[in-house]
């Protein structure tokens, strides 16, 4: 299958916000998804950018059936551990699934740690749902560790009126 | 007990990497640390700073039994979510034993939310370690959700060799 990877631009962020919504409707959470395509586009595409993106394509004669080119992205920013330094965060990955199995997951995910290590990140970290076995097998088989399972991290977050309340002085 | 929580200056990072060493050492990975006060001078407050960070100072009359006046800190980032936009990442958040139990903890949380709300962040997120009971009954009292316990989110990572690996498979590119 053809398709090259490529930085996103801000002309991107419809076919971004497509397959946020379609990769939120499979992990069953669409209800969540509150940023819109003009939220992508200034919060991905100003000044300081709180986040980078790629973007896998098709060449034009072969676009899906719904006419799409864009089929697969990687959205990732910069973190930081006060152990190591700068890293990478990859907070979403995506292929569309009429077009898994082709390599371009690992192509994407390949990107990102080439284009992280670029940066001078020593780490790559990521999250995935625990039951989400074909997304967790894929990514244990491409060498990660689960730090959560061997080192036991947990993932805590506060939120909505929880924060509220936390900020007040 | 009087303290003072504020935003960290250049001049705080050789209290902040001697207090980064010390919440590694009480996680049981002194060895995970390799960075020094200077790449924290550089990462946290050059053009880009890409860490924020809040000192608490006590009178010097209070100093701690080594002499140190700077005894806790909160470090944090933001981060990005595709559901809901701009995030704040706690990084860590650490009180020395000595001055445990004065509110300073909550204090300094409490800040780092203020910022985040400041920023119109919808969430404030950290990790926190399995056995760490205290720290994490701290944050769940505070009102943070576990979302590895509740909803299976897990924490994967790629460094040292496997990053070099990953970053070298073939990959398509422009």
């Amino acid at each position: 299958m053809d398709f090259s990877i490529r930085a996103a631009n801000v002309d991107d962020c419809k076919d971004i916000a497509r397959m946020i919504m379609e990769l939120a409707e499979y992990e069953k959470v669409s209800e969540h998804v509150k940023v819109t395509q003009k939220d992508l586009e200034q919060d991905g595409f100003s000044k300081n950018p709180f986040f980078h993106g790629i973007i896998a394509e098709l060449p034009e004669p072969q676009r899906t059936k719904d006419g799409h080119t864009k089929f697969g992205y990687a959205l990732y920013f910069f973190s930081y551990s006060s152990w190591c330094g700068r890293a990478v965060y990859m907070e979403d990955l995506y292929v569309m699934p009429e077009f898994r199995g082709k390599g371009v997951g690992k192509a994407l995910m390949s990107k990102v740690a080439q284009l992280g290590m670029a940066a001078g990140c020593n780490q790559l970290n990521f999250t995935v749902l625990h039951w989400s076995k074909s997304s967790l097998d894929f990514y244990l088989s491409q060498g990660c560790t689960d730090v959560t399972t061997n080192l036991g991290y947990h993932c805590m977050r506060c939120e909505g009126d929880a924060l509220k309340r936390l900020a007040q002085p | 007990m009087d303290f003072t929580v504020r935003a960290a200056t250049k001049e705080d990072c050789k209290d902040i990497w001697r207090m980064i060493t010390e919440l590694a050492v009480y996680e049981k990975m002194a060895d995970q640390v390799k960075i020094s006060p200077e790449d924290l001078e550089r990462d946290g407050f050059g053009q880009n700073p890409l860490f924020e960070c809040l000192v608490v100072e006590v009178p010097e009359e209070q100093k701690s039994t080594d002499g140190f006046i700077v005894v806790g800190y909160a470090l944090y980032f933001y981060t990005y979510s595709t559901w809901t936009g701009v995030c704040v990442h706690l990084e860590d958040l650490y009180v020395m034993p000595h001055f445990r139990g004065n509110g300073i903890g909550k204090s300094l949380l409490s800040k780092v939310a203020q910022i985040a709300k400041q920023k119109q962040c919808a969430r404030l997120q950290l990790c926190a370690l399995e056995w760490n009971t205290p720290s994490r009954d701290f944050y769940a009292y505070k009102g943070a959700q576990d979302l590895t316990a509740t909803e299976g989110w897990h924490m994967l990572r790629f460094d040292g060799h496997t990053l070099d690996s990953l970053a070298q498979e073939d990959a398509k590119g422009s």
